[in-house]
């Protein structure tokens, strides 16, 4: 039997006006995965985190995390309890200390872990009587981090959580999450930092002007994305190799490159079957994936 | 912790208000040293009751600025999501706030007559204790309307400094109109103590007025339910 969704959206739509910025989201998270989240600013990620943890009110479809209703306030409430969120820009109360921020967040939550909290305190080198507006920015992003991870939460949602942090802070911000996957937990992150996702995720959305373009495996994207360069003696219209799979198609003189998301075979024997030169076929890095995905919508 | 929220948020506004208003009614009744003789006891009397104009007026400047906060102005400020992610319902986020104020605002209306007092009091002035709880409580019971329409206000208007300039509009207007044309109403002639002061010993006569402390506070709850349901409604 299979897990049910931790996150699983059904037409979920928010306008604001005559803008829409999420269109009929039909989200499926998985429970124990790590999910990344991307899109271009703008592209509905932040409304959409926002409409999950009852921030935002859809203005139609609905959703479920954690089994949850996010319509219904209770149960959103309740979701809440096991959701730890960091959200864009690290929102923290500037009016207190580091220490009165930990105490304030840790009352809220029964899986709490003092001594957890404890230790990322002095890993993140934060002091405990220091202003939060005294804060750099990295050193709020790392606050509002051990606000999260101080808990053993069934799910995280980040947004943008590596916004700030110094190379250092990043790494250990992965090594993080990783251990947080491998102890049970699901996250659910958005970045704009796709080389991090290419080193954490298992599965990734690709989100724009609020659609959603992608929802599929990191593995399944690698095994089935490839950049297909053509030579011959005489370059064949593009409409020729034009078959399932193939999304663009790039003509430079006698050279043809050609992105396919599947059926990379098929196109390289239609490129044989029409005398092609040479034929050079690579593997397609995610950030490409992200690039191409977007221009072509 | 949502109370220890409220507090580090206000206690500043707060503190700073209560220096004002305690400053203000001691220097105030410091000044009457000189109606010590029994025979101008109606004249302190009198004193007693500008003095409480005075501070009800400082008191819903007072009312006004703690009053400012709330999600619109954590929505302005980058914070609303924090404290929205947090297991805990907007309605209990508002009540929570406003049982903060309402506190904050008694002791507001308390501590300066007490200050009265005491001063008077050590200065021999002939000071009634009844006197002083009379203006106290009508200040505090008919005043927390005035606080309600500060936080109904903020919960419509989200700049730091917008929501109390708006709030004073409205003040201002239904102290008028109510003035000109509904005066029995006047929620004004209430809090200042006009309608039972004795103009001619000008001190505070008949029963406390029950009904109206009542019906104040009911106009206050109407306002909290409206801030509610409007926190409720809105994105942030």
């Amino acid at each position: 039997m299979t897990n049910p969704p931790v996150i699983l959206t059904r037409d979920l739509t928010k306008s604001y006006g005559a803008a829409t910025a999420v269109r009929a989201l039909n989200l499926s998270v998985q429970k124990n995965r790590i999910t990344a989240f991307l899109g271009q600013n703008g592209a509905g990620k932040s409304t959409t985190i926002k409409m999950l943890l009852g921030m935002v009110r859809p203005t139609c479809g609905d959703a479920d995390v954690l089994g949850k209703r996010i319509s219904n306030a209770k149960e959103n409430c309740e979701l809440r309890r096991r959701v730890a969120h960091v959200a864009e820009n690290e929102p923290l109360y500037s009016y207190m200390t580091v220490e009165q921020t930990i105490a304030f967040a840790s009352s809220f939550y029964p899986d709490w872990q003092p001594d957890h909290a404890g230790k990322l305190l002095s890993q993140y080198r934060l002091l405990p009587r220091q202003k939060v507006k005294t804060l750099s920015k990295g050193m709020r992003t790392k606050l509002a981090l051990l606000l999260a991870f101080a808990r053993r939460p069934d799910l995280l949602i980040l947004d943008e959580p590596s916004e700030g942090l110094d190379p250092v802070g990043i790494e250990d911000l992965l090594q993080t999450l990783v251990a947080k996957a491998a102890d049970g937990a699901s996250i659910f992150f958005s970045s704009h930092q796709i080389a991090e996702v290419e080193r954490i995720a298992d599965q990734v959305c690709i989100l724009h002007h609020g659609c959603l373009l992608m929802n599929a495996s990191l593995d399944q994207l690698r095994q089935s994305y490839r950049r297909i360069n053509l030579s011959f003696a005489s370059a064949p219209a593009q409409q020729d190799l034009r078959i399932t799979g193939v999304e663009k198609i790039r003509t430079e003189g006698r050279r043809i490159s050609i992105f396919a998301s599947q059926n990379a075979d098929a196109v390289i024997a239609r490129a044989r079957d029409l005398n092609a030169v040479s034929v050079d076929v690579a593997p397609v890095a995610l950030r490409e994936i992200f690039l191409e995905t977007v221009r072509e919508n | 912790m949502l109370w220890y929220k409220s507090w580090l948020e206000t206690r500043s506004r707060f503190f700073t208000c209560l220096a004002v208003l305690v400053v203000f009614s001691a220097l105030f009744i410091h000044h009457a040293q000189g109606f010590l003789h029994p025979e101008w006891k109606t004249e302190f009397n009198r004193l007693l009751f500008i003095a409480h104009e005075y501070v009800v007026v400082l008191w819903i400047l007072s009312v006004v600025l703690l009053g400012m906060g709330g999600l619109r102005r954590e929505n302005a400020a980058g914070t609303s999501s924090l404290t929205l992610s947090l297991p805990v319902g907007r309605a209990h986020l508002l009540a929570v706030r406003f049982a903060v104020g309402v506190l904050e605002a008694i002791t507001l209306g308390v501590v300066p007559w007490m200050t009265i007092f005491v001063v008077a009091d050590l200065g021999g002035m002939p000071v009634q204790f009844p006197q002083i709880v009379f203006y106290a409580s009508l200040l505090v019971g008919g005043g927390l309307a005035y606080f309600a329409l500060a936080i109904l206000v903020s919960s419509l208007v989200e700049g730091e400094y917008t929501a109390p300039a708006v709030a004073f509009g409205p003040l201002f207007l239904a102290t008028i109109i109510f003035d000109t044309w509904l005066r029995r109403f006047d929620l004004w002639r209430l809090v200042t103590a006009s309608f039972f002061v004795d103009r001619t010993t000008y001190l505070l006569s008949g029963p406390f007025p029950w009904l109206a402390i009542l019906a104040s506070l009911c106009v206050a709850a109407l306002m909290l339910l409206a801030s509610v349901r409007i926190v409720q409604s809105r994105d942030f």
